[in-house]
């Protein structure tokens, strides 16, 4: 690693000088002066974090990611335009999502109708519904910060969020 | 943000307090930033990374076994997050760092604005030139000082999550990786 050469070839391992461990904090302090100068929090991000306090929801169930391609696939040579498997459990169901550049396909298992809102932020997102065997699809290729709230017959359920 | 209050101020979240919400939102949000900036992401995925931390610690608030630990909990849900995105095959697009420099005309933060009543163009030149030489530092300096420079200073142990480095570890590398970056800027005359 060239990170190991350029530390190493310095007087890195000398006990400090007496003073140094002042200056060193003073260069530190003088860095995160420059971060908040140069690279600070956006702060319309911030704002979107204030407004995230509107997704805490006690009552619904989280349905946790269990595969993601994105991760868990070894990627397939050539494959790049290959669709994101996800697959979300909670309880007894399990959602299955595949994303692609035309948009998202889904399904909940075992099949049954339920009511789909595709969230990108603490608004509320866009309804969709299952057939019977429980498919849903959407056009829009989701980008940026994804989850699902689904209301079936009995619970709401909000998937894991994650960026893609 | 007092760190002994971040426990407190996550109870009373989940019991709906909005401002406590706020308040964890106003003091750890530097560290989510700086955890995310010390990865390798395009402006564009920051900011998207840096929004699913956020809504993924409001979705699991109730959930979070250690509330007085939810800044490593936010400091580790964005080094894993970060790395998801740089790993997935479409996001190749390197981080631009030429255009931070170029920020100090362009955003006006309080500090900015304080360093223009004082007409402190030497000391903006001062603040460039050390951005410039940490840009210039090694991928794991860079990345370690990245993270330290979050406001107030982030605990070793966010440190340790949000980098996947030990804890006893942190210390000596700090060290190092300030005595590299001083280095540098002797070598510009800088000091």
């Amino acid at each position: 690693m060239r990170d190991m050469d350029d530390i190493n070839d310095i007087n890195d391992d000398e006990e400090p000088v007496e003073g140094e461990e002042f200056d060193l904090d003073l260069l530190e302090e003088e860095l995160r002066r420059a971060a908040a100068i140069l690279d600070p929090v956006p702060p319309e991000l911030r704002q979107i974090a204030v407004e995230a306090f509107a997704l805490h929801d006690l009552d619904a169930e989280i349905a946790e990611l269990t595969f993601d391609s994105a991760v868990d696939a070894l990627p397939v040579r050539g494959a790049v335009e290959a669709p994101r498997m996800l697959t979300f459990h909670a309880g007894g169901l399990t959602v299955d999502v595949e994303l692609s550049a035309h948009g998202l396909m889904g399904q909940v298992l075992p099949p049954q109708t339920a009511r789909v809102e595709v969230l990108r932020g603490p608004q509320a997102g866009s309804p969709l519904s299952t057939d019977a065997m429980g498919r849903f699809t959407y056009d829009e290729p989701p980008t940026g910060p994804f989850a699902l709230r689904l209301r079936t017959g009995e619970a709401t359920l909000v998937t894991d969020w994650l960026t893609v | 943000m007092d760190r002994a209050h971040v426990g407190a101020l996550v109870r009373a979240a989940v019991d709906g307090d909005a401002a406590a919400w706020k308040a964890l939102v106003e003091g750890l949000s530097p560290l989510v930033w700086s955890v995310v900036r010390s990865h390798r992401l395009s402006d564009a995925d920051a900011h998207e990374v840096y929004q699913t931390v956020w809504f993924r610690f409001a979705q699991h608030l109730g959930r979070i076994r250690e509330p007085d630990k939810a800044g490593s909990w936010l400091a580790s849900t964005a080094r894993h997050e970060s790395l998801k995105v740089l790993k997935s095959l479409r996001r190749l697009m390197p981080t631009d760092d030429a255009q931070l420099l170029d920020r100090v005309s362009d955003d006006r933060t309080p500090e900015q604005s304080f360093l223009d009543l004082e007409d402190a163009a030497a000391e903006t030149e001062r603040i460039r030139r050390l951005w410039q030489e940490f840009e210039g530092l090694g991928e794991r300096c860079r990345q370690l000082l990245r993270v330290l420079m979050a406001s107030p200073t982030p605990k070793y142990q966010e440190v340790s999550v949000a980098l996947g480095i030990a804890v006893g570890s942190i210390g000596p590398l700090r060290q190092r990786c300030l005595r590299r970056l001083r280095a540098r800027l002797e070598a510009r005359g800088a000091v």
